[in-house]
């Protein structure tokens, strides 16, 4: 390529390069984290990110395949997810369903539900056929599609979209309140299951679209098990983070590196064995969690039903 | 509070109905008429001998770690990573097995235990950061889950690879190591009685040692335990590390009786459904054993399904996902119609 010296040669070039794969790779680990901070201060455990965001992936590979339109797909991608929050919701607040094992429930319906899907929509077993991408032209001297850019400058600023609404609007105070004392809300005579029923909807929607960089930003097809347990790692984020917006999004950021690195030491470094380095996220989350918890604290009426 | 015989009796009933209608509903937009789909499922995993092994060869892979999962709840832990230790016991199972020469019967003992201390110590590594860091169960479980995915992998492909692996798998373990086969002529090992005296155990610790009841009184009212002096830290790395023994020795059976190798891919998520398992036996270990076969069933059919009548396996797990929200849901439904009895008195 011409004109993009700068990225392309030398220690420097490998560190911008190291820089747009982290980005790249942080992004729908910062969608699913803040989802699971909106989830968790309104006091829900969302387990089922993970699920969520499978469903989100889902649905935009299929909207997009059949209309030919990523837009439509990205669409498709945040209704799914906001739509299988909505279940999650329910079970939740009204029918007061533990929330990890409705979580789990989550997950598996929406990774055997695309399964399924794959089988029927598709007819072959695993992955989906190519879909149309979001935008899939390259971007110069950035080493991403069009698509991708705009998924990740979207991440960025929804993080502070979601630090403005939660710390600056009435209804980011009453989903705080919600997640502290839910009881303080009722006699307020407001109804704290509402709040957590528009926020669980609202943690759907933003994995759904996690999900849907997954398939039709970065890749262009669904396959099983696409999302790795990033709506789980996404869970460690929140905590790293400290159940604020913009600390889950440096969290999902770190995150990012670790699985950004694991692709760039193989590139440079070919003796280390890929498949270990595969657990670096995990591995990085892990520690993260156990380094960080005995500090912080979690909303007091987080995972408490109501 | 006990629950009543009534509820008890409707948990397993209403599953069933809600798989028939479900499973019907799938069959139907998949193209198949629920008669063909359901006789598929039936004689996939009844319908004769080999079968009904292939059904019990499901069971005894979900009833271990069903148990570990059962025992981790009941004691108030989300053990989420049971597929984890399940997958660290069978790589420590299938690594001895295909490379030590020693009499068969000491080399299958020595199996099952390294079974026991893979899964044990994946399940200690959460349980030591829970009681000396607070650290949450359920998500360092989860990572776990990811994390034995990946190291198995990588020991198997860098050092352990057999000579005529096909995938990533050890070598064969000698055919003196195998675990005797229980009913002639199918897969099925020694392994699921191995998995019955475990629930059997079980029940004995929660119904008659103090380390049961203390777990229970962990479980279900932990601030009144510490209180009276239970050790909560103790029992949380005591209960996790032994809910993860039981899913590794789990997959050291999956090696030593059935697979006679280890292979990454060894398990298709059955630690992951196994939390549906436990809940449909409402946690009970006794229960879940009905609980696993029940499953069994549904794994072991859900292929003959597949293949006979081309309603695609994956149903299965939307309908395991669904069983867990509704009967979840089913205790609250229990609570309220007790408070309103409660009410009326």
């Amino acid at each position: 390529m011409s004109g993009c010296g700068f990225v392309e040669s030398g220690f420097v070039g490998l560190v911008v390069s190291l820089v747009l794969l982290t980005l790249v790779k942080s992004a729908p680990i910062v969608y699913a984290a803040l989802g699971g901070v909106i989830s968790e201060r309104s006091g829900v455990i969302n387990i089922g990110l993970e699920g969520l965001m499978a469903a989100g992936a889902f649905a935009a590979a299929v909207a997009s395949y059949s209309l030919h339109a990523g837009w439509v797909g990205l669409l498709a991608g945040i209704v799914a997810g906001a739509a299988v929050g909505y279940v999650f919701a329910l079970a939740v607040t009204k029918f007061k369903v533990d929330q990890v094992v409705a979580g789990m429930g989550i997950n598996l319906i929406c990774s055997g539900g695309a399964a399924y899907g794959l089988v029927l929509l598709f007819n072959q077993p695993g992955a989906s056929k190519t879909v149309p991408q979001l935008a899939s032209a390259n971007v110069r001297c950035l080493n991403m599609n069009a698509g991708e850019l705009v998924l990740v400058v979207l991440a960025f600023l929804l993080a502070i979209a979601l630090h403005v609404v939660l710390y600056r609007t009435p209804w980011g105070l009453r989903v705080r309140a919600t997640g502290e004392n839910p009881l303080a809300v009722k006699s307020a005579g407001l109804n704290p299951l509402r709040f957590r029923m528009l926020a669980v909807i609202t943690s759907g929607a933003l994995a759904g679209l996690g999900g849907a960089f997954l398939a039709i930003g970065e890749l262009n097809l669904y396959s099983d098990g696409m999302t790795a347990g990033r709506g789980f790692i996404a869970l460690a984020a929140v905590i790293f983070g400290r159940w604020t917006p913009l600390g889950a999004t440096g969290a999902a950021v770190v995150f990012g590196l670790f699985e950004a690195l694991q692709y760039w030491i193989a590139g440079q470094v070919a003796w280390l064995p890929a498949d270990a380095l595969a657990a670096l996220p995990y591995v990085a989350a892990l520690v993260a969690l156990a380094g960080v918890t005995g500090r912080v604290r979690a909303p007091a009426a987080d995972g408490v039903p109501f | 509070m006990r629950r009543r015989s009534l509820g008890n009796a409707a948990a397993p009933l209403a599953a069933v109905i809600i798989i028939i209608v479900l499973m019907s509903i799938a069959m139907l937009v998949a193209g198949t008429s629920p008669l063909d789909g359901f006789s598929a499922l039936i004689a996939g995993s009844l319908g004769g001998r080999s079968q009904i092994g292939e059904t019990l060869v499901a069971t005894s892979a979900l009833l271990f770690p069903s148990l570990g999962i059962a025992l981790a709840f009941r004691a108030g832990l989300f053990n989420i990573g049971a597929e984890g230790q399940l997958l660290v016991g069978a790589l420590l199972a299938g690594a001895f097995g295909g490379s030590v020469t020693l009499p068969p019967f000491l080399a299958i003992i020595i199996m099952l235990a390294l079974g026991a201390i893979g899964g044990g110590l994946w399940g200690a590594i959460a349980g030591w950061m829970k009681a000396k860091l607070r650290a949450n169960e359920i998500i360092s479980t989860l990572m776990l889950n990811f994390v034995a995915q990946y190291v198995t992998l990588w020991l198997v492909t860098q050092w352990l690879m057999g000579p005529a692996a096909i995938g990533a798998e050890t070598a064969w373990l000698p055919n003196t190591y195998w675990l005797p086969t229980l009913i002639p002529h199918t897969r099925l090992s020694i392994g699921i009685l191995i998995a019955i005296a475990i629930a059997v155990l079980l029940q004995f610790l929660f119904t008659r040692t103090v380390l049961g009841y203390e777990l229970r009184a962990a479980g279900e009212a932990p601030e009144a335990a510490r209180r009276n002096g239970i050790n909560l830290p103790r029992l949380t790395w005591l209960s996790l590390t032994l809910s993860g023994a039981i899913a590794g020795i789990g997959g050291a059976t999956i090696v030593a009786g059935e697979l006679h190798r280890f292979n990454t891919q060894l398990s298709p998520g059955y630690g992951y459904v196994a939390i549906a398992v436990a809940l449909v036996g409402d946690l009970d270990p006794l229960k879940v054993c009905v609980a696993s076969f029940f499953f069994g069933i549904l794994e072991a059919g859900g292929l003959a399904m597949q293949a006979s009548a081309q309603v695609p396996k994956d149903t299965i797990h939307v309908i395991e996902g669904i069983i867990i929200l509704v009967l979840a849901a089913r205790r609250y439904v229990a609570q309220r119609s007790e408070r309103v009895e409660a009410g009326s008195l």
